[in-house]
């Protein structure tokens, strides 16, 4: 009596397919917006990231370790000793993080173990551009051989180590001015 | 669990009688929430950009256009594809002042240059990871030939498309003609063929100044 006729049935079951292609429309389109603001949250304010590689040891672990970056400085705002990330002048599909040696001005012995330049080969780094180094000189294609980098590059600067905890830190610049000391 | 159920009732509750209480609000934040997505097709899709200043005439701005030029810039293929190719136009972040510009590349890394004037070495060998653009307008641009090979990613986006004005719309697409296509364009000769063989003349010209890297992984 109550059981819906043939065509009764086709409505109900179109109903029911329509509701759920509905809802898996509306959440496929929440997902893309998160993963968007996600994307756009780590290319303009800040991600925390996994830096591997043997550049710069002893201050990060080859390894593999965890740290925030922030996307939120200008490239006119590094000083010396600070930690940089920058799209990498050899492959532009690679982010690299470096330390800030030289800023524009600077004269720059370019390898003092004169290794890759005779250790007596100075340069000015020009203007718009950074002297960068990796902490690990024996293992690290950094400024000494591709030159100075240009500002454009820089995407942002590494603020704190969070995992391993036991090394968790915030980076500081690590400098020292003789002739301050 | 069950607060917090409550707690997105309300915010549903409060939304919806903000949202009927004031529209302008519903639509704000509407616009808000979908406004990352946009960024993201910026990104990766591409963007429309007003081209000034005269280093890509005659290509780009020509004399006797009376606006700037409005174009698309594609950022898929740069972007995403990384597919770079020698003559295409490309908008790329000056390495001295970070300043977007637009130039044409000439040669990917490999290749052999001869430089123009204020470049102080008569020929560069380009080393890897990096580009040499150059502006169609040597007088009026400052290019390779002022700071020298560029890293590959500085190359921002791909010119795709001039959307204004209406009468030069259209792709843009390197003057690349065989002898008999340009025998077939000659046979009517007037003011459009003449500025397409100044164009292909161009071509010839930069291609003869490069001499391409033996195995050309890129383009």
């Amino acid at each position: 009596m109550f059981a819906p006729g043939a065509r009764g049935w086709a409505n109900l079951l179109n109903q029911k397919w329509r509701h759920r292609l509905r809802s898996t429309g509306l959440y496929c389109l929440m997902f893309i917006q998160a993963a968007c603001t996600a994307h756009i949250c780590a290319e303009h304010v800040g991600w925390v990231h996994r830096v591997i590689g043997p550049s710069m040891v002893p201050t990060m672990d080859p390894e593999g370790e965890w740290v925030i970056e922030s996307r939120l400085i200008s490239p006119h705002k590094l000083r010396r000793g600070d930690l940089a990330t920058y799209i990498s002048p050899l492959d532009p599909s690679r982010v690299v993080c470096k330390r800030v040696i030289g800023l524009p001005g600077d004269v720059i012995c370019v390898d003092p173990t004169g290794k890759m330049a005779p250790s007596t080969e100075h340069v000015v780094v020009p203007k718009g551009h950074l002297w960068m180094s990796g902490d690990n000189a024996e293992l690290s294609r950094d400024s000494r051989e591709y030159g100075p980098v240009s500002m454009a590059l820089v995407k942002g600067r590494q603020v704190a180590r969070i995992w391993p905890p036991s090394r968790a830190i915030v980076f500081r610049r690590n400098f020292k001015y003789i002739d301050n000391v | 669990m069950f607060r917090f159920r409550a707690a997105l009732g309300s915010l549903r509750g409060s939304w919806a009688y903000l949202s009927k209480k004031y529209p302008r609000v519903r639509w704000s934040i509407g616009a808000l929430y979908w406004l990352p997505v946009g960024m993201a097709f910026t990104e990766f899709g591409g963007k429309v950009m007003l081209v000034t200043g005269r280093s890509m005439q005659p290509t780009l701005n020509p004399d006797d256009s009376r606006s700037r030029d409005l174009v698309w810039f594609d950022r898929y293929s740069i972007c995403v594809n990384r597919k770079y190719t020698r003559g295409d136009i490309v908008a790329l972040k000056s390495p001295s002042d970070s300043k977007l510009i637009v130039k044409r590349m000439i040669a990917l890394p490999g290749d052999v240059v001869k430089t123009l004037p204020p470049y102080p070495d008569t020929e560069v060998k380009i080393p890897e990871g990096h580009a040499w653009v150059e502006g169609d307008e040597p007088f009026h641009s400052e290019d390779s030939n002022t700071f020298g090979p560029v890293p590959l990613g500085l190359i921002d986006s791909r010119l795709d498309t001039i959307l204004w004005p209406l009468d030069r719309y259209g792709p843009v697409i390197n003057p690349d003609l065989t002898m008999e296509q340009q025998k077939r364009r000659a046979q009517n000769r007037g003011p459009a063929w003449r500025k397409e063989m100044d164009e292909f003349d161009r071509e010839r010209r930069r291609q003869a100044r490069v001499v391409k890297a033996e195995d050309s992984s890129m383009g």
